[in-house]
């Protein structure tokens, strides 16, 4: 089959699902009051970004707060994943403690952030980094030790300095594994920030969302969770672009 | 003179009980292009990384261009086995590693790599990534990247070991050429006898572990050589013979010794 007619099947498919959904709504097959209607829900999403534009300033405190927890949390994991790699031994003694870490559900480590860092986007950043952290120093740590052997020996052989090993060999012969981490720490970071965002916040969609549903918005909350699927595949869509771009001579 | 690499009494061993190498003394002179031959597990690529500095020396003397062996020497270059090429550099970027490394500047290292890209008939692949090129190919950038060093000695580990007999004669060949135009002191370690004789102006035949030199045979093939000219010449298959009857011997000893 072609893509053309694939996505012709998806979008009649979806057409279908959305005319039964809103036909069952309205003729009370289904209860309104838990699933809202379709209709409701696009013009929710039309009001929060067109007419009254209240959504961007919630989407951007969310997509801000992933983004930081992002890049903080990934970037600490592959310094300290630098660091085992050199000192195998460090990594021996702070072993047990990471595991127990990374054992405990980080999400419930929230509401102890909220009281350190505030119901702002502090704590929020604070659950996601710890999520990102450790997803993205395993895998890190996993590539470093697979770098090739042979070029280890060769950049030796021709004086490569411990700087110029790692930036030259390891770090690069570990992009495609340390990627597979970065996709998903991303999509952790982001399940942390909305996840504290909807235990306590001032912004932030999780917010709006623990909001809405408090007072039986349906419509909204359906609108929010398509708005927040879009989100998570677009950041998904961006790590393989990027991922791609980088990883050319695979 | 003094010989450009001079090995004396070397002994290595792995823990306590492996004795690998067992007083190897080798001189070689300067511009010499002198092959290792010898059963795998005799200590050849151990003797390599003790003149690249990356096994610290234990028990003898090593001298090259009369210093000690120290990693990232500049007077080495080293092939290995296997081409080594860095997957996410293209074939110009593995032309350039070497030189890189060793603080050349930006424009002068590029075309000098150009240029030693398109000696080994790699021109019109500059810009391809190693995955895209073929084994023969890969291993001419590798030949690419170590003849891209001013380096006086060459120190190569199987390089050919790999390829089909096909692709291996014309690497060969190649490596001849480039070695010709400067001459540069080569140690050329292969378990490829043929290949040791055809290239070589002094084969070296070492036992079995623990590795000792067993013969030092000198090669008066005539020079400028076609190492696929020398497949049909009488006296290359001659002194083939000759090397093999004493490989053989190293071989037989050790054999005995293990019975």
């Amino acid at each position: 089959m072609s893509r053309g007619a694939a996505a012709a099947g998806h979008v009649a498919f979806i057409a279908a699902f959305l005319a039964a959904w809103e036909l069952a709504s309205k003729n009370g097959w289904l209860d309104p009051t838990f699933f809202g209607y379709p209709s409701g829900v696009a013009q929710y999403l039309w009001e929060g970004f067109v007419v009254k534009a209240t959504l961007w300033k919630q989407l951007g405190y969310t997509v801000a707060g992933t983004l930081v927890s992002f890049l903080l949390g990934s970037a600490m994991a592959i310094l300290l994943a630098l660091a085992f790699v050199t000192w195998p031994r460090l990594e021996h003694a702070m072993d047990p403690y990471l595991m127990v870490m990374n054992a405990t559900p980080r999400i419930a480590l929230a509401p102890l952030f909220l009281l350190w860092f505030g119901l702002g986007i502090g704590s929020k950043i604070a659950v996601g980094t710890s999520l990102a952290f450790f997803i993205v120093l395993s895998s890190t740590v996993a590539g470093m030790r697979g770098v090739n052997p042979d070029h280890l020996t060769l950049s030796r052989s021709l004086g490569a300095t411990p700087l110029q090993l790692f930036g030259k060999v390891t770090l690069p012969s570990a992009v495609p594994v340390i990627f597979s981490g970065l996709r998903l720490g991303l999509i952790y970071s982001m399940l942390g920030v909305i996840g504290a965002e909807l235990i306590a916040a001032e912004h932030g969609l999780g917010q709006t969302l623990s909001y809405l549903q408090s007072t039986f918005h349906m419509n909204g909350v359906m609108g929010l969770l398509v708005l927040l699927a879009c989100l998570g595949m677009l950041v998904t869509r961006g790590m393989t672009a990027l991922e791609r771009r980088l990883l050319r001579w695979q | 003179m003094a010989a450009a690499i001079e090995i004396r009494d070397l002994v290595v061993r792995f823990g306590a009980d492996v004795l690998a190498v067992d007083r190897v003394s080798l001189a070689i002179e300067a511009g010499e292009f002198v092959s290792i031959v010898g059963p795998s597990g005799c200590g050849k690529t151990t003797i390599l990384n003790l003149l690249t500095g990356l096994l610290p020396l234990a028990q003898g003397e090593i001298s090259i261009l009369g210093k000690r062996p120290a990693a990232g020497n500049p007077d080495i270059a080293y092939m290995l086995a296997r081409d080594s090429l860095l997957p996410w550099r293209s074939a110009l970027g593995n032309a350039c590693y070497g030189m890189e490394l060793r603080g050349a500047p930006p424009a002068a290292r590029e075309a000098k790599a150009m240029e030693l890209l398109r000696r080994v008939g790699l021109q019109g692949f500059e810009r391809a990534w190693p995955k895209a090129l073929s084994h023969g190919m890969r291993q001419r950038a590798a030949l690419a990247r170590t003849f891209c060093l001013d380096s006086p000695v060459l120190l190569m580990d199987e390089p050919f070991g790999a390829l089909d007999a096909q692709t291996k004669l014309q690497l060969e060949d190649l490596l001849l050429e480039l070695w010709t135009a400067e001459r540069r002191t080569v140690v050329f370690i292969t378990h490829d006898l043929a290949e040791a004789v055809a290239l070589s102006d002094r084969v070296v035949v070492m036992s079995a572990r623990p590795g000792r030199v067993i013969a030092d045979i000198r090669v008066p093939l005539a020079r400028p050589r076609s190492v696929r000219g020398l497949q049909k010449s009488h006296d290359f298959h001659e002194l083939y013979s000759a090397v093999w009857e004493k490989l053989e011997e190293g071989l037989g000893s050790a054999f005995e010794e293990v019975h």
